[in-house]
C-alpha cells in the first residue's frame, strides 16, 4: 500500500496542491469521467480533496471484505449501486449490522447484488430491504440456500423492478407469490433452476405482475398452463424457457396468442418443442427478435421456413445448435432473414461450405456466427464469411480442423472490428497469428490445443493486439519464457490467462507475468516447473488475482503458498491439487487469506489429517466451496464438517484413495 | 329392528288416508303438549312410555312454518282415527303392552337391588359404578325398545310426516273450492292463518300467502296422479329449501331413480341416533351388527346354536322381487326428505345415519388439535384429524385453505392479499428469545476458549441463535493468535482484518433496534 502510494503521490505531486481548491462537485465530475477504477484510487490517495469529492459522489461499490462494510457503507452516502456478491464471509448479522450503522446513508440505494452470499438469510435481507426504500433490483442468484423467507423479504421492497432468485433452490411458489404480491411493479424477474416452483405460482405471477418486461422460467418443472398465464402479460418482451421438458407446442401456440409485445424466446434444451410449435409461436408474435431453439429442434420443415420468412425485418438473433441442417435449409434462413445478426449453428451436422456461402450471402448484418464443431467447413467458407460480413466481430470455430492460415488471412484482411475469435482446435500456426495479429481491436483469444504455436506467433499478436483481455493457450507446449515475456510486454490488459500444461514455462516466465497487474484468472495446470519463486512474483505482481490453478505443480510448496498467503488477498478461488503442501502451509495459507471461498485440495499427501483440521477451522466461515477427498470425511471431526455447512459450504467429496507420504 | 321396519310398511300403507282425519291444530293448550313432548324427549325418563312423541322435533333454526306443521303433528297424535288404521289389532297392542310392563319391571327390581346395596355395602364403590353402568345401558337400550313398540303401537302414527303433507294440504287449501273432507274441529283458513304472524314476522305471512298461491296449481295436478310408492300421501308437497348445505352423504347424485321405482323408507330419529340397531329381545342388550345379536343370542339357551339360528338371515326370505329400497331423512324441509320438491333419496341406513347427524345435529366432535373444527360424525372428525394441522395454507387475512391451488386463486383475487408462510409467528418470538439468550451463549464459547468468528465483529450474538442450524453453536477457530508462533513467515504489513472500532457500536445499535421491535 505504501509502496503504491508513493509511487502515485509522484505521478500526481504537480498537480496535488491545486487540486484542494477545486470544489467538491468539480471533482466529482473528473471522478466521474475516469472509467478505470484503478484510476480512481490512485486519486484517492494521492489527495484529500479527491477522497472527499469520492465519498460524496460514489455511485457503485463493490465490497471484498466484510469488515470494512459498516464503514464503507457509512462513508459513501450517495450509493446506489452496492455489489455484496465478493463479500467473504458475509452472513445476517454482519450485513444486518452494517445497514443499521449505516443510517440513512443506504435512502439512496437502488440495486443490490447478494449473488452467491449464501451465508445471508432472511433476517440480513429484512434489514437491508427495510434501510432502502428506493430499492429497484436485488440479485439473489445461486444463493442455494435461500427460501421463501428469503423471497418475502425481498418482497418487502414494494418498488422492486428487477429480481434474480437463479438457483434459489428452496423458493417454491409461496416465495414466488409473496414477491408477486409484494413486488406489482416487477419488470424483470428470473426463477432459473428454481425446481420447486410450479404453474400455480407462474400463474399468481402473470396475475399480479402486470408489467413484467422479461421472465426467465428456465429448468422449471413448468408446463403450458404456465405459457397460458404468461401469454396474458401485456408487457412481456423477453422469455426464456430453457430446459422446460414440461413445456410442448401446445404450450408454445397458447403463448402465441397473447400480444404482440415479445421479443425474444428462448426455447433451448426444451425437449418437447418441435419446428411446429416455434411455427406456431411465429405465426402469433410477428415482431420476435431473437428465437433461441439450441438443443431442441431435431429437424425443421417447410411450415417452419415459411414462418421464418415473415419474420424478415424483424429476426435478429436465431440460434438452431445442435440442429442436422442442410444446404438449402441454411439458403432459406438467409433468404428469409435478411437482418440477422447473430447465428448459432454449433454442432450443426451437415454445415458446410456451400451452405455458409448461401446463408452469409443475403446477410451482410452478421456480427456473431457460431460455427463451433462444423467439422466440414474450410477456407472457402471463411473467404465467403469475409467476403460478406464485413461487420464481424466474433467467429467461433473450434475443433473446424480443417482451416488453416489461408481462411484466417481472409477473416483478418477483411474484417477489422473483429473482437472475439476461437480457434481451439484449430491446428492453425504462427502465420495465422501473423495476420491474426492485424486485427487490433481483439480482445478474445483461444488457440487451445494448437500446439504448433510458438513464441513467434505470441510475439505476433503481442506486437498489435493491445487491448487483448482474455487468451487461451491451453496444450500450446511450444510456448517458452521468451513467449510471456513478449506477451507481457504488449498485452498489459489480459484479465484471463491459461497456460495449462505449457510445461516449458519456468519461473522466469511467471517473473514476467507478475507485470500484468490486471490479471485475474490465471490456470497454470501442470508447469511442473515452476517453483515458489515464480509463484511468489505472481502473488506480488497480479495485486489482481482472482482465481489460481495450481493443481499438478508439483514442485510448488509451502514457501509458494506462504507468498500467496501473504500477497494474493483477493484470491477467491484456488486449485492446489497434488502440490507438495504440508500441513503448516496450508493453514498459513487458508486463515490468511480472508476473500478465499472455493479451494480444491486433493491429493495433498504431505498434509497430515490435523493439518487438514487446522486448515479447515482457520478458514471456515469464509470457504463456499470444497473439493476434498472422501477419505477425510470420516477422519474429521464431525463438529468440522457441521460447521462448515453450516456456513454454507458445499463439499465435494472425491472419491480416490487417501494415501500419505510422511506418517 | 324388525319390528320398526314392519310398522314402517302398515304406517304407509294406512297413511294415505290420514289426510281426511287429521286437523289444524293452533289451540294454545296444543302448543303447551308440544313443548312438553320436545322436553320429553330431549330427557327420557326411563321406564316412561312415550307413545305421543312426535319423532320429529326442529332444531331451533327450524323455521315457523315447521312450528306449525309439528303442532299440527302433535294433533294428529291426539286424535287418531281409528277408522284409518285397517291392521289395527287389538291383541298386538295387548301383548305389546304386556312386554312394556315386563321391561320396566325388569328395570324396577334392578334399580330396587341397586339401592339396597347402597346401603348394605360402603365399599363397593367400584363394582357400584360397574353395576350403574350397566344399568344405565340397560336403561338405554329398554327405553328404546318402548319406543320402538310403541311406535307399533300406534301404527298411524309411526310415520306422522306421512301425514304432514295432508295437514299442509289442508290448511293450503281451505281457500279453495277443492278442499278435502275436513272434520269439524278443523278452523277456518284465516285463523290458522291469523296466529303465523303472532309467532313470525309479517313478511313470512306475505311469504307464505304467496307460496300458497303459486304452487295450488302444481299440487292439485300431484294429487290426481298420486306417488304410487306405497300408497302414502307423499307428494312432493312444495316447500322452501330450508337448510342445509348439500353434504356428501355418501349418496348418488347421479343415480336418478325415477320417483316410483322404489320404496321410501324413513327411519325415525331415534333409530337413527341409537348406537345400536340390534337388540336381543331376552336381555335387551343392544349390538351394532346383527352377527355380533346371533352371537350373543348363543348364551340364552341352545335353540340359539343351531346353524339356521346363527346362518346369515337371506335377503330373499321376504318377497320375490325385492323393491330397490331407498331412504328419506325425517327432517322436514330437508332435500333428502320425501316431502321435498326436488327430493334425493338416501341409498343406505347409513347414509341416513351419516347424513342425519351431519346436517341436523349438533357437532359434537371438537378436534382436539385446532379446536375449531367440529363434527358430528366421529369418523369425519377421524378423517380431519389425519389431515389437521398439515398442508394448512395460511393467508394473510387469516383464511386457510386444505389445498395451494385454492390458496392462491384466493390470493389472486384479492388486492393485498398474501399467502403467509408456516413460520411468520416463530419469527417474532425467536427475536425476543435472542436477545436473552446470545449473552450466555457468547460467555459459553469464550469459556471454551475458542471465539466465534465473527465474535470481533461485536455481531455474533444475533446468529447463534439462528432456528434451525449448527451455525451459532460451532464457531470457527480464528487461527491468527496461534499462528503468530508459529508462523516462520513474517506476517503481512497490511492487515485487513484490523478495524476493530467500526463495529461494535453498529452491532450493538442493532440488537437495540431488534429489541424495539
Amino acid at each position: 500500500m505504501s509502496r503504491e502510494g508513493q509511487k502515485l503521490d509522484s505521478a500526481a505531486g504537480a498537480g496535488g496542491v491545486g487540486i484542494g481548491v477545486l470544489s467538491l462537485d468539480l471533482l466529482g465530475q473528473v471522478l466521474d469521467r475516469l472509467r478505470e477504477p484503478r484510476d480512481r484510487k490512485a486519486c484517492r490517495l494521492v489527495s484529500r480533496a479527491f477522497e472527499r469529492a469520492e465519498a460524496a459522489h460514489r455511485r457503485a461499490l463493490r465490497v471484498l471484505r466484510r469488515e470494512p462494510l459498516p464503514r464503507l457503507l457509512r462513508s459513501f452516502p450517495a450509493l446506489e449501486r452496492l455489489d455484496l456478491s465478493a463479500c467473504a464471509s458475509l452472513d445476517d448479522g454482519s450485513l444486518a449490522a452494517a445497514v443499521a450503522g449505516a443510517g440513512g446513508g443506504l435512502a439512496g440505494l437502488r440495486r443490490v447484488c447478494l449473488a452467491r452470499a449464501s451465508g445471508v438469510g432472511w433476517r440480513g435481507l429484512e434489514a437491508l430491504v427495510a434501510a432502502c426504500p428506493r430499492l429497484e433490483a436485488v440479485d439473489l442468484s445461486h444463493c442455494v440456500g435461500a427460501g421463501d423467507r428469503e423471497a418475502a423479504a425481498v418482497a418487502a421492497a414494494a418498488g422492486l423492478r428487477e429480481l434474480r432468485l437463479d438457483k434459489c433452490l428452496a423458493v417454491t411458489d409461496m416465495g414466488l407469490a409473496k414477491v408477486a404480491v409484494g413486488c406489482p411493479r416487477l419488470e424483470k424477474l428470473s426463477v432459473k433452476w428454481c425446481r420447486e416452483i410450479s404453474d400455480i405460482g407462474i400463474d399468481l405471477l402473470a396475475k399480479k405482475c402486470p408489467e413484467l418486461r422479461s421472465l426467465n422460467i428456465s429448468y422449471l418443472k413448468v408446463g403450458n398452463e404456465s405459457l397460458r398465464s404468461i401469454s396474458t402479460l401485456e408487457k412481456l418482451e423477453e422469455l426464456a424457457m430453457v430446459g422446460c421438458s414440461c413445456i410442448d407446442d401446445e404450450g408454445l401456440e397458447l403463448l402465441s396468442k397473447g400480444s404482440d409485445s415479445l421479443q425474444s424466446v428462448d426455447v433451448s434444451r426444451c425437449d418437447h418443442v418441435t419446428y411446429q410449435g416455434l411455427a406456431s409461436l411465429i405465426d402469433g408474435r410477428k415482431f420476435l427478435q431473437k428465437l433461441h431453439a439450441a438443443d431442441c429442434l431435431h429437424e425443421i420443415g417447410q411450415r417452419f421456413l415459411s414462418k421464418l420468412a415473415t419474420l424478415k425485418e424483424t429476426l435478429t438473433v436465431l440460434k438452431l445448435d445442435g440442429l442436422g441442417v442442410s444446404d438449402s435449409l441454411l439458403q432459406a434462413i438467409g433468404e428469409g432473414c435478411n437482418h440477422l445478426v447473430e447465428i448459432g449453428l454449433s454442432k450443426c451436422s451437415g454445415v458446410t461450405d456451400e451452405g455458409i456461402s448461401s446463408l452469409v450471402a443475403r446477410c451482410s448484418d452478421l456480427r456473431t456466427i457460431n460455427l463451433t464443431c462444423c467439422n466440414f467447413i474450410t477456407n472457402n467458407a471463411l473467404h465467403s464469411i469475409a467476403d460478406n460480413c464485413k461487420m464481424l466481430e466474433c467467429l467461433r470455430l473450434e475443433s473446424c480442423s480443417l482451416i488453416n492460415d489461408k481462411g484466417i488471412k481472409q477473416i483478418a484482411t477483411c474484417c477489422p472490428n473483429l473482437k472475439e475469435i476461437d480457434l481451439t482446435d484449430c491446428g492453425v500456426n504462427d502465420a495465422a497469428l501473423e495476420y491474426l495479429a492485424k486485427c487490433s481491436e481483439l480482445r478474445i483469444l483461444k488457440l487451445g490445443l494448437c500446439s504448433s504455436i510458438s513464441d513467434k506467433g505470441i510475439a505476433f499478436i503481442s506486437s498489435n493486439c493491445g487491448k487483448l483481455v482474455e487468451l487461451d493457450l491451453y496444450r500450446c507446449n511450444s510456448i517458452t519464457d521468451d513467449g510471456l515475456a513478449a506477451l507481457a510486454n504488449g498485452c498489459k490488459k489480459i484479465k484471463l490467462l491459461n497456460l495449462c500444461y505449457c510445461n516449458k514455462i519456468t519461473d522466469s516466465g511467471l517473473g514476467h507475468l507478475g507485470s500484468l497487474e490486471e490479471l485475474t484468472n490465471l490456470e497454470l495446470r501442470c508447469l511442473v516447473r515452476i517453483t515458489c519463486i515464480g509463484i511468489s512474483s505472481i502473488a506480488i505482481g497480479c495485486k489482481s488475482l482472482i482465481e489460481l490453478d495450481l493443481k499438478r505443480c508439483y514442485s510448488v510448496d509451502d514457501a509458494g503458498l506462504g507468498a500467496l498467503a501473504r500477497n494474493a488477498f483477493n484470491l477467491r478461488q484456488l486449485t492446489i491439487s497434488y502440490c507438495q503442501v504440508t500441513g503448516l502451509g496450508l493453514c498459513h495459507l487458508l486463515s490468511s487469506l480472508r476473500c478465499l471461498q472455493d479451494i480444491k485440495m486433493v491429493h495433498l499427501s504431505w498434509v497430515s489429517i490435523e493439518g487438514f483440521e487446522m486448515a479447515l477451522r482457520a478458514a471456515c466461515g469464509r470457504l463456499k466451496k470444497l473439493k476434498i477427498l472422501t477419505g477425510l470425511k470420516t477422519v474429521l471431526s464431525p463438529e468440522l464438517l457441521q460447521m462448515l455447512q453450516a456456513c454454507g459450504c458445499r463439499i465435494r467429496w472425491v472419491n480416490k484413495p487417501l494415501v500419505y507420504k510422511d506418517c | 329392528m324388525e319390528g320398526g321396519m314392519s310398522s314402517l310398511e302398515t304406517a304407509m300403507k294406512a297413511s294415505s288416508s290420514v289426510a281426511s282425519g287429521t286437523a289444524r291444530n293452533a289451540d294454545p293448550d296444543q302448543q303447551t303438549v308440544r313443548s312438553n313432548s320436545v322436553e320429553q324427549f330431549y330427557f327420557p325418563r326411563p321406564g316412561q312410555s312415550l307413545p305421543g312423541i312426535p319423532p320429529f322435533f326442529g332444531p331451533p333454526s327450524s323455521s315457523l312454518y315447521l312450528a306449525n306443521d309439528n303442532e299440527a303433528k302433535v294433533g294428529n297424535q291426539f286424535e287418531p282415527n281409528p277408522s284409518q288404521s285397517t291392521d289395527w289389532d287389538p291383541q298386538a297392542i295387548v301383548s305389546n303392552l304386556t312386554f312394556l310392563e315386563q321391561k320396566i319391571k325388569q328395570v324396577k327390581d334392578v334399580v330396587q337391588s341397586i339401592s339396597s346395596r347402597e346401603n348394605q355395602v360402603a365399599g363397593g364403590s367400584c363394582e357400584l359404578a360397574a353395576k350403574q353402568q350397566l344399568i344405565t345401558a340397560d336403561l338405554t337400550s329398554i327405553i328404546i325398545q318402548l319406543i320402538t313398540t310403541a311406535g307399533s303401537l300406534l301404527p298411524s302414527m309411526k310415520n306422522p310426516l306421512s301425514s304432514n303433507p295432508a295437514v299442509r294440504q289442508l290448511s293450503n287449501t281451505l281457500g279453495s273450492p277443492m278442499g278435502f273432507g275436513m272434520n269439524a274441529n278443523q278452523r277456518p283458513s284465516v285463523d290458522s292463518k291469523t296466529d303465523i304472524p303472532d309467532i313470525g314476522k309479517a313478511s313470512g305471512y306475505e311469504e307464505l300467502i304467496n307460496s300458497l298461491n303459486t304452487t295450488q296449481d302444481e299440487r292439485d295436478d300431484l294429487i290426481k296422479c298420486p306417488n304410487p310408492c306405497g300408497g302414502e300421501g307423499s307428494e312432493p308437497t312444495p316447500m322452501e329449501d330450508h337448510d342445509v348445505k348439500e353434504s356428501d352423504d355418501g349418496d348418488h347424485e347421479g343415480e336418478n331413480l325415477p320417483p316410483g321405482s322404489y320404496v321410501v323408507l324413513q327411519l325415525e330419529k331415534e333409530e337413527i341416533l341409537a348406537p345400536h340397531t340390534h337388540f336381543c329381545l331376552i336381555c335387551g342388550k343392544g349390538f351394532k351388527r346383527d352377527a355380533n345379536l346371533r352371537m350373543h343370542m348363543r348364551g340364552h339357551g341352545d335353540e340359539y346354536k343351531t346353524a339356521a339360528a346363527l346362518a346369515k338371515p337371506t335377503k330373499d326370505s321376504g318377497s320375490d322381487h325385492a323393491p330397490v329400497t331407498r331412504y328419506s331423512c325425517p327432517f322436514v324441509g330437508c332435500k333428502r326428505n320425501k316431502e321435498h320438491k326436488k327430493f334425493q333419496p338416501l341409498k343406505t341406513i347409513l347414509c341416513v345415519k351419516n347424513h342425519y347427524k351431519r346436517s341436523h345435529c349438533d357437532k359434537s366432535y371438537t378436534c382436539s388439535r385446532c379446536n375449531t373444527k367440529k363434527f358430528s360424525v366421529i369418523a369425519d372428525l377421524k378423517t380431519h384429524e389425519k389431515h389437521c394441522g398439515r398442508d394448512k395454507w395460511l393467508c394473510s387475512c387469516g383464511t386457510t385453505f386444505s389445498r395451494k391451488d385454492k390458496l392462491f386463486g384466493h390470493v389472486a383475487l384479492f388486492q393485498g392479499h398474501t399467502p403467509a408462510l408456516p413460520m411468520d409467528d416463530v419469527k417474532v418470538s425467536e427475536a425476543s428469545e435472542q436477545q436473552q439468550d446470545s449473552e450466555p451463549m457468547n460467555e459459553i464459547s469464550r469459556s471454551m476458549g475458542c471465539f466465534p468468528c465473527s465474535s470481533s465483529d461485536g455481531i455474533s450474538n444475533l446468529d447463534m441463535k439462528m432456528a434451525d442450524d449448527a451455525r451459532g453453536y460451532y464457531s470457527p477457530l480464528s487461527f491468527d493468535p496461534c499462528f503468530g508462533a508459529l508462523d516462520d513467515f513474517t506476517r503481512p504489513g497490511f492487515d485487513i482484518s484490523e478495524d476493530p472500532f467500526s463495529f461494535l457500536p453498529s452491532g450493538c445499535s442493532y440488537v437495540q433496534q431488534n429489541g424495539d421491535n
